[in-house]
């Protein structure tokens, strides 16, 4: 293996290029796969409730943030929502964003939830984002859905 | 029959690149290795050790070390060795190094140790106390990258 | 003043090699509920927590803010410490500090590594600073490859004797349901046939990567003997962090290095009058990477001269039923989870002061232990358990 060093002008300094490169492999355990897997084979999106709290978490965890109860009510919480805030990213780093830019980030409440998740908008002008406005999930063809959240490709405006 | 749960794995394989500086005492040891095909350590002024890789403050005495380079000889012995059989994954390339190879910490002669690889791949022919000589990439432009520049030791008879 | 710290709760998962039925943040909250059950506490009582975790390995970066709402560490003080090997005993002394030094009267150490989620050799030589030292790098195995070497040479152990350091760890692994490797071994023959990995480490001469939590309740003095009948105190730590010569590693393998096990336990020794250490202290839990790692850590521990470490071996006095036991669990060759690995350690310390490890409980009465951590260049942090004060 060939080491890529590059000597710096005027000194005895040089500059090794490298890379950690260490592959991994992330487990979205079983409250995550169900999750991932009904994007995948059904098109619908679960959330998770603390009847305790009466809090519906999307996308649905096994624990809940205010009781630390375990829970395991799965909700189904519909394909639209309101998004709560969003941003534009002119800069995205390839490797770790699959998807070109600009990418318009947003975190979205979908109707049924009470918390909000983050997620990307489509089919939309920058000038015409607002705090509040309604939006509704875009899923990719079933032929194309990975059990991945960007099986949802995006969130699209709706009046 | 209940059905086995799906379990997702998600495979993540972002290189982190980085650039990583010599500094100026390893980069001469580099510039020595390029140009010169010599190999070089400094010398700590009160215990007179010369160490490879060099270093700003010496690691037994505790003093600054200064600037007094010294050129260290191309052959030594080797004081202990070690032969991998698994194959490592690189994580400054992405790859597999091949495998098998030994490396070995040597005794230079002027009593310096360093560690580098071996070139003898049979593990029977292998053991403490043999002679060993540097071999260096003899084509300038492939060299450049300090000790790296020398391919392996090899054995010699003496 | 200081407060007396004392263990009143421990938690550990099953440890093994793949979760694929938890994400990490679920794979910590249940070693957090086992020790909250343990002690008998709810989460609201535990006042601060403290993550040990070796990031690199998982590729997680900032794991203790992702998993906040699992461990229920949501509101809670607290910060993650990352200290390669020793990492879980870095967070049992955070925790212990806390705790000592009054700002809080109840601390949670949280060690994890869920190791499914990456590789750890190609960690480890990431640690190596690029061109040097990754040149003639082989990980964490070739180091320990070239100690095992050094040890035959001086010593005169074979490669029996590891292989015997093997059989006792498997025999008290396969009486211990948390651990990890349990490998029925019923001889050494077993071990002997085990390929090379590095010669001459042998595949099972090594540690496993695990998936695994450890978590350790910590309590002051006043608090302590509210909440366990049995409170484990924690009565003196030392950690020495220092790059010392290492075999082969900065160059000077002349046996004239500083071993920071020597510099931790004669501390320790000397500040609690121990003088002959297999009789006034009961059991160890020790941090061995490898079986050949464990002989040499029997010397420079002073539970033995040096050279002698393989003997006790032969002997049969390290064993479960032994005078002088070590490593009852399993030890870090049956599991290791390495930033838990250390709590671990301390834990099962703790369960035989207590009296409460089950199969694996010693014969010997333990009212004193040792535990140990290891890490990086042979860091050391070292701890002293008592079952009374």
């Amino acid at each position: 293996m060939q080491m890529v060093t590059e000597k710096l002008e005027g000194m005895d300094v040089w500059l090794y290029h490298g890379q950690i490169y260490i592959p991994n492999t992330y487990s979205a355990g079983a409250v995550g796969s169900r999750f991932l897997t009904t994007l995948r084979d059904k098109g619908m999106i679960l959330g998770m409730r603390c009847s305790k709290c009466n809090r519906v978490y999307v996308p649905a965890r096994s624990v809940c943030t205010e009781c630390f109860a375990q829970i395991d009510e799965w909700v189904e919480v519909g394909d639209k929502g309101t998004v709560l805030t969003y941003s534009i990213d002119y800069e995205t780093k390839p490797v770790m964003q699959p998807v070109e830019p600009p990418v318009v980030y947003a975190v979205i409440q979908l109707d049924g939830a009470d918390s909000g998740f983050a997620h990307m908008l489509g089919e939309v002008e920058p000038e015409k984002l607002s705090i509040g406005m309604r939006v509704q999930a875009v899923f990719k063809p079933k032929r194309e859905r990975v059990a991945s959240i960007l099986d949802i490709r995006y969130f699209k405006p709706i009046s | 029959m209940a059905k086995e749960p799906e379990y997702i794995r998600i495979a993540y394989k972002a290189p982190r690149p980085y650039d990583w500086s010599t500094g100026k005492y390893l980069g001469k040891v580099y510039a020595e290795a390029k140009e010169n095909k010599k190999l070089v350590g400094n010398r700590c002024p009160k215990c007179q050790y010369i160490w490879l890789p060099p270093t700003p403050v010496c690691p037994k005495c505790k003093v600054d070390m200064g600037w007094d380079w010294a050129e260290l000889p191309q052959t030594g012995t080797v004081y202990q060795y070690t032969y991998l059989v698994y194959p490592l994954w690189d994580p400054h390339y992405g790859e597999k190094w091949a495998n098998p190879y030994p490396s070995a910490t040597i005794l230079l002669d002027n009593g310096t140790f360093y560690r580098h690889f071996l070139e003898e791949k049979d593990r029977e022919k292998l053991k403490e106390g043999m002679r060993v000589q540097a071999v260096w990439k003899e084509d300038y432009n492939e060299r450049g990258q300090g000790v790296q520049d020398i391919l392996y030791f090899r054995t010699i008879e003496e | 003043m200081a407060n007396r710290v004392a263990i009143v709760g421990i938690g550990q998962t099953h440890h093994t090699s793949q979760r694929n039925d938890v994400n990490q943040p679920e794979m910590v909250g249940e070693a957090v509920r086992a020790a909250l059950a343990d002690a008998n506490l709810s989460i609201k009582d535990i006042e601060s927590m403290f993550f040990g975790n070796m990031e690199t390995f998982e590729g997680i970066f900032l794991p203790d803010h992702g998993m906040a709402a699992e461990v229920g560490a949501i509101g809670k003080p607290g910060f993650k410490v990352n200290t390669g090997g020793t990492t879980g005993g870095s967070v049992v002394v955070e925790a212990f500090s806390m705790v000592a030094s009054g700002l809080f009267d109840v601390a949670m150490a949280i060690g994890f590594e869920k190791q499914d989620c990456g590789d750890t050799t190609a960690a480890i030589t990431a640690a190596a600073v690029p061109n040097w030292a990754k040149g003639a790098a082989t990980g964490a195995i070739g180091e320990f490859a070239k100690q095992a070497l050094a040890y035959m040479k001086t010593s005169g152990a074979k490669e029996e004797h590891a292989a015997m350091v093997r059989l006792k760890a498997d025999k008290g692994a396969c009486r211990n349901e948390n651990a990890h490797l349990r490998l029925g071994l019923k001889s050494i023959d077993e071990v002997m046939q085990s390929p090379y990995l590095v010669w001459p480490l042998r595949l099972m001469d090594f540690c496993p990567q695990s998936c695994g939590a450890c978590v350790l309740i910590l309590a002051s003095e006043k608090k302590a003997r509210k909440i366990h009948k049995k409170p484990v105190w924690l009565v003196d730590y030392e950690v020495v962090h220092q790059e010392p010569f290492r075999a082969g590693v900065f160059g000077d393998p002349t046996g004239e290095e500083t071993y920071t096990q020597h510099v931790a336990c004669e501390k320790i020794y000397k500040r609690n009058n121990i003088t002959d250490v297999r009789k006034q202290v009961d059991l160890a839990e020790i941090y061995e990477p490898s079986n050949w790692e464990e002989m040499n850590l029997y010397e420079h521990l002073h539970f033995c001269g040096d050279g002698e470490g393989w003997k006790l071996i032969e002997k049969g006095i390290t064993e479960i039923e032994g005078e002088f036991p070590v490593n009852c669990s399993g030890g870090v060759i049956a599991t290791n989870p390495i930033g838990a690995t250390p709590v671990i350690r301390v834990a099962e310390a703790a369960l035989q002061v207590r009296g409460d490890a089950g199969e694996h409980q010693a014969t010997r009465d333990v009212k004193t232990a040792i535990a140990t951590a290891l890490g990086g260049p042979n860091w050391t942090a070292m701890f002293l358990l008592k079952r009374s004060v």
